[in-house]
Order: structure tokens, then C-alpha cells, then sequence
């Protein structure tokens, strides 16, 4: 199972929001303007989705190969 | 005899309007595409709004210096409402309307909370519509556009944005960083 965990460059953040709307269970933008996460890894693709809309390129998406269970 | 400034910075600021809408789309193209891993997208997405708002002023400008001008008349309503202008009137119609979508573009970046960045996103395909109308209002109600470096600078310009396009539309997705080995 491949599960992601993903870095947010906080130095260029804009806080435009749309990791947040493409993917709200995991983004969200937080009150001083700066995208932040709400897990530490998750195993949904969507956040790939919203790594690549982010106009800034802010967001890392780093692949966590697990073992198989 | 009349005084010509008008008129001058009326051409020269409609050309340089179009080159720099140009030259922010092609910024917007290539924030994705990334011609050279040196070219960090944040910069390239801040160029790309900066070109657009420069554009948006030249536009303004060449608007208010044809009104200005007495070589062909315009009046100021005929800036905003499409089908006002006397001269060549479908010419500077689409005109007129490539530059309001243009603003209508522009101001949705304020607005993305509101209408959805989704939303956002799918309203930046009228930018094409844009490209296309200022180029055709450029060919047929700009007084220079069969002069020989107009030619070049319209085919160049039509050449330039087309292989962006495609280098942008053929650019796959990036792919996640593998764990092993650091992420940066």
C-alpha cells in the first residue's frame, strides 16, 4: 500500500487555498494564511491532485512505501 | 497641423498591451511546464500576475489615448461598450471585449475564494479567448499590421503561444518524491 506524506514549503505559500478545496479532509489553510496539514501521511491520491494545482509549487508530495501487511 | 502624440502612444501602447499579454501567458504556461528546473514556480506564478496587471494598464492607456486622439473618434462610452466605435466597428469591438474579458479574468483571482478555485481555474480558459480577439482587433483595426515587423512579431507571437501550449497540455503530472533518498 503506498500512502503519501507531504511537505508544504511555508516560505512560499500563498495561501491561495487550492489544496484545500481539492482535497479539505487533508489541507486546509490556516488562520495566519499558510496551507497546513490535517494528518501527518494519508493514503488518499487526491492530495496529488491538489500538489499539482498549487500555484506556487509549495507543496511536496513524498511517497512512503510501506511494507505489505 | 494636428499634434500626433496622441496617436503614437494610442499604436505603441496597443502593441505593447498585445506583447505583454503575450508575454504573461506564456509565464502562465510555463509555471507547470518548467522549461528549466531553475524556473521555481512561485516566481514564475508572480511574473505571470505581474505581466497581466502591466498588460491590463497598457490596455487603459491605449484606450484613453485613442479617446484623446482626433485621428479617428472614439468616445469614452465606446471603451466599454462593444459596437460604439464608428471606426472599423467590428475590429474594435472584439477588441473591447477581449479587454474586459481580460479584466474579467484578472479580478477573478481576488474572487477565488467566492466562485471556487475550481471554478477559477476553468474561467483562465477564456484567456485563449482573449489571445484570439486582441490578436484578430490587432490585425484588423491596427493601422501597422502590414507593415513587415508587425507580420513577424503577430506570426511570432502566434508560434510562441501555440508551443506552449503544447509543451504545457504534454507536461504529465510530477510524480510523488520517493521516500528513500531524502525529499529535496
Amino acid at each position: 500500500m503506498t500512502s503519501y506524506r507531504i511537505e508544504i514549503d511555508r516560505s512560499i505559500c500563498s495561501g491561495f487555498g487550492a489544496c484545500e478545496e481539492l482535497a479539505p479532509h487533508f489541507f486546509e489553510v490556516a488562520p495566519d494564511g499558510i496551507a497546513a496539514t490535517r494528518a501527518a501521511v494519508t493514503d488518499d491520491p487526491g492530495v496529488l491532485e491538489a500538489a499539482d494545482a498549487c500555484p506556487m509549487g509549495a507543496i511536496t508530495v513524498v511517497e512512503v512505501i510501506e511494507e505489505a501487511a | 497641423m494636428k499634434d500626433p502624440t496622441f496617436w503614437f502612444i494610442a499604436r505603441a501602447s496597443g502593441l505593447t498591451a498585445y506583447a505583454l499579454l503575450t508575454t504573461s501567458v506564456l509565464a502562465g504556461l510555463v509555471v507547470k511546464s518548467r522549461p528549466t528546473r531553475r524556473l521555481k514556480q512561485a516566481a514564475t506564478t508572480d511574473v505571470h500576475r505581474f505581466l497581466a496587471v502591466l498588460a491590463l494598464g497598457m490596455v487603459a492607456l491605449h484606450g484613453v489615448a485613442l479617446v484623446l486622439d482626433s485621428t479617428v473618434h472614439i468616445p469614452v462610452l465606446g471603451l466599454v461598450v462593444p459596437g460604439l466605435v464608428g471606426y472599423r466597428p467590428v475590429a474594435t469591438a472584439v477588441g473591447v471585449v477581449a479587454a474586459e474579458l481580460m479584466l474579467l479574468v484578472y479580478v477573478s483571482f481576488a474572487l477565488r475564494k467566492r466562485i471556487g478555485v475550481k471554478n477559477w481555474r476553468r474561467l483562465h480558459w477564456v484567456t485563449y479567448v482573449v489571445f484570439a480577439g486582441a490578436t484578430i482587433h490587432g490585425l484588423t483595426s491596427g493601422t501597422d499590421a502590414a507593415q513587415p515587423w508587425a507580420v513577424g512579431l503577430y506570426g511570432g507571437v502566434l508560434g510562441l503561444v501555440a508551443t506552449a501550449t503544447a509543451w504545457r497540455a504534454l507536461t504529465p503530472r510530477p510524480v510523488p518524491v520517493p521516500a528513500r533518498g531524502g525529499s529535496r
